[in-house]
């Protein structure tokens, strides 16, 4: 029954195109083509992201949107400025004198807003308003407070505050604090009042261009070094190991940081640095296996049919090496993304107001007992990038390496 | 058998061809103990349409001899002296380019393990379309294949399996489609070393019928190069003995196995295992002593520490060419042994 079944399968890969083998042969293959069916899924979302973010991105993601430090899906709450009707205060412009003290009440969000106005309105005065601050414990205390005159407002949640005011004669509302967009952020805000999710969407473009950029410019120059050095060999071989092996030995990311320094920051030396990282494990990996198969009968035969020394190599040494390099590939766009990451840390990669997954990473672990969101949303998505890109090349190393031809 | 071994040597007699001169032939390698002769001093001819049968013990120089006949000695390998004439021009003083035109479509060569003497990621049919047109470039691809598939349908595999790769054959198919990349390109002479050492005994006798079959069909040339006493008495109309490097004995296949002059051929026929009941058979028969050390061989004839029937006089002193024996009802026997050649006693 199962050899019937399978005899079926191969008699109709007979004759079939490329594409239609690779829809039949799904079944063969068991598991493996779900892994690549969902890691390219998983990619081609992510390289939409990376090709048009501005069309799923909600906010700007360098403009400063909402309150910092808010967590994800909660709405940030209103701040009203609460004063005396006499006083005729309109909005903290009117409260920056001298004995003009604002109350708040201790341990809410009311401090984190009133400066963040404040910096907000300094930023474009050249004589900063200075509001003293008292604080309070609880809002009836505060109120009272300011019924009685001695602070000239008092700031606080709208939702407490209005119920109160009946019983503090001559106080009201007098406007608010700052203009809240009144709605949540998905991923929350960074210490900048950020949108996260839409800065993680237009990271998402630079992940993929360094990630693949310097594996692939690593791959162009370690391959064909590794075939022509192991198929040559002799003392263009000993001194190309030489080198190569002396780049190994070197910690990875002392070795970036330090081509990084001497390049200078931006988006194309960090590639470069990256690439020159990665040249030597495929340097070693193709050269290994280039002199495993030089040894083997079928280059022999090859040779003894007349064919040259390119021709053997093209055709019969590296075919046998691309499944190694598909596999180091996928595993090296992960690695890359994650070397970028150290290197914008360290701030020799790109300026930290790019919008970028290892920036997101390095600047959120500062916070991250008090922002989980900061650090765990970057490292996810760095995480599915490096597993969709894995999957995927080990997944179809599988299908077309034909040594592991299961029929 | 002996019937057919004989009808093929008359034929062969009949046309005297000669394709393939090796003269003086030595093949040196270098090593750390100092250099050593794989091959020295080595002569035969080969005819057009004869199987040659090479035979001799592991390590005696088949397999180099081979290969030197294609110059793929590596190094430290070299071939240090010598010449070798294929169609009367001798091949050692080719350009790398001329001797890639010699390979494959001159001379071919089948290898001793067809596992993997295939490309592993390449189809079949590319392995004999690109044969075809490395050394014919202006036969299309469309072309080359329709060749491929009469080809391997004559060589009795289904054209379709041409799709498959290596893995997804057998040995003996495998080997087949090795005779069929060297058919392709009509090779003059094909070299087979050892070409069913990895087969089965039922596969092998398969082998060797097709291999009959294609010799008759095709003219081929075919040097057999083997440990296996039966496969070569099977096939091959003349028989080479070698020894230590050196060519021992030469002649009809019939001679060397029936009326071998050289002790060592004498000891080899009498060491092939037979499971016949006589007495005679009863235990298999060992010769003395070991191969010698190529580094530091013995004097004059290399047998000689070996050999039960050694003259003191002559067979350490001087090297016992290879001659032309006339006292024997075979017009070409040759030998290389001073029982044999007429000699005066040296002082």
């Amino acid at each position: 029954m199962q050899s019937n079944q399978a005899r079926r399968w191969q008699k109709s890969l007979d004759g079939a195109g490329f594409i239609r083998q690779i829809w039949r042969s799904r079944r063969w293959y068991g598991a493996d083509w779900w892994f690549v069916a969902a890691s390219a899924v998983l990619l081609l979302v992510f390289l939409y992201a990376a090709l048009f973010p501005q069309t799923i991105a909600p906010y700007d993601p360098e403009a400063e949107v909402g309150p910092a430090f808010l967590p994800p899906r909660q709405a940030p709450v209103d701040i009203v400025i609460v004063a005396r009707a006499a006083d005729n205060v309109k909005s903290l412009l009117d409260l920056g004198g001298d004995n003009d003290a604002i109350g708040i009440v201790a341990g809410g969000q009311s401090s984190t807003a009133l400066r963040d106005r404040e910096n907000e309105i300094n930023a474009g005065r050249a004589t900063p308003i200075r509001p003293d601050i008292s604080r309070y414990d609880t809002m009836d205390e505060m109120l009272a407070a300011l019924a009685k005159g001695e602070i000239k407002a008092a700031i606080g949640n709208p939702a407490e505050i209005t119920p109160l005011l009946s019983k503090y004669a001559g106080t009201a509302i007098a406007g608010p604090l700052k203009e809240s967009s009144g709605q949540g952020f998905a991923l929350g805000t960074d210490e900048l009042g950020h949108d996260e999710l839409s800065r993680l969407i237009w990271g998402t473009r630079i992940a993929l261009v360094v990630g693949l950029s310097s594996a692939l410019v690593a791959a162009l120059l370690g391959v064909p070094l590794g075939l022509a050095s192991g198929f040559a060999g002799g003392w263009p071989d000993r001194w190309l190991t030489l080198l190569m092996d002396s780049l190994y030995s070197f910690p990875g990311l002392i070795l970036a940081i330090a081509i990084a320094a001497v390049l200078g920051p931006g988006i194309g030396n960090v590639i470069v640095a990256i690439a020159v990282l990665y040249i030597p494990t495929y340097y070693r990996v193709v050269r290994g296996q280039t002199l495993a198969i030089k040894q083997e009968l079928f280059i022999e035969a090859a040779q003894s049919l007349g064919a040259n020394r390119f021709t053997i190599l093209l055709r019969y040494v590296f075919p046998n090496t691309i499944s190694s390099i598909v596999v180091l590939f996928s595993v090296n766009v992960a690695d890359a993304i994650l070397t970028e990451a150290g290197l914008s840390f360290l701030g020799l990669g790109l300026p930290p107001n790019v919008p970028d997954w290892g920036i997101a990473l390095s600047r959120g672990q500062q916070y991250i007992r008090s922002a989980w969101w900061l650090i765990t949303y970057p490292g996810i998505l760095i995480m599915l990038v490096t597993l969709g890109f894995s999957v995927l090349g080990e997944s179809l190393s599988e299908i077309f390496n034909p040594r592991l031809n299961r029929v | 058998m002996a019937n057919l071994v004989q009808e093929t040597a008359l034929t062969q007699h009949t046309t005297r061809d000669l394709l393939l001169q090796v003269r003086d032939l030595t093949v040196t390698y270098q090593t750390r103990n100092g250099s050593l002769n794989a091959i020295e001093h080595l002569n035969f001819d080969m005819y057009r349409g004869e199987v040659l049968g090479l035979v001799g013990e592991s390590g005696s120089g088949k397999s180099t001899l081979g290969k030197a006949l294609l110059r793929m000695i590596l190094p430290p390998g070299s071939i240090s002296a010598g010449q070798i004439l294929f169609d009367g021009k001798n091949i050692l003083q080719f350009s790398a380019e001329q001797m890639r035109d010699i390979r494959g479509r001159q001379i071919s060569m089948i290898f001793q393990d067809p596992m993997t003497s295939l490309n592993p990621v390449q189809r079949l049919d590319d392995h004999i379309i690109e044969a075809i047109r490395v050394h014919e470039p202006q036969v299309s691809r469309q072309e080359a294949l329709k060749r491929a598939q009469e080809l391997v349908s004559r060589l009795g595999i289904e054209p379709r399996r041409l799709n498959d790769y290596p893995h997804q054959l057998s040995g003996g198919m495998r080997q087949r489609i090795m005779i069929g990349l060297a058919l392709a390109l009509k090779a003059k002479l094909i070299i087979a070393d050892e070409p069913t050492t990895s087969l089965d005994v039922i596969v092998e006798a398969q082998f060797l019928d097709l291999l009959r079959e294609l010799k008759d069909e095709y003219g081929l040339t075919i040097l057999l190069i083997s440990h296996n006493i039966g496969i070569v008495a099977e096939l091959a109309d003349r028989v080479a003995v070698m020894y230590a490097g050196q060519i021992v004995e030469v002649s009809d296949s019939d001679q060397v196995f029936h009326n071998p002059l050289h002790p060592y051929t004498d000891g080899l026929m009498k060491s092939i295992p037979n499971i016949s009941l006589e007495a005679e058979h009863q235990t298999l028969y060992r010769m003395e002593g070991s191969p010698p050390n190529l580094i530091n061989p013995p004097s004059g004839c290399r047998f000689n520490p070996r050999c039960p029937h050694m003259m003191p006089e002559i067979c350490p002193i001087k090297v016992p060419p290879l001659t032309l024996i006339p006292t024997q009802p075979s017009s070409e026997h040759q030998a290389a042994c001073w029982l044999h050649i007429p000699h005066d006693k040296p002082e």
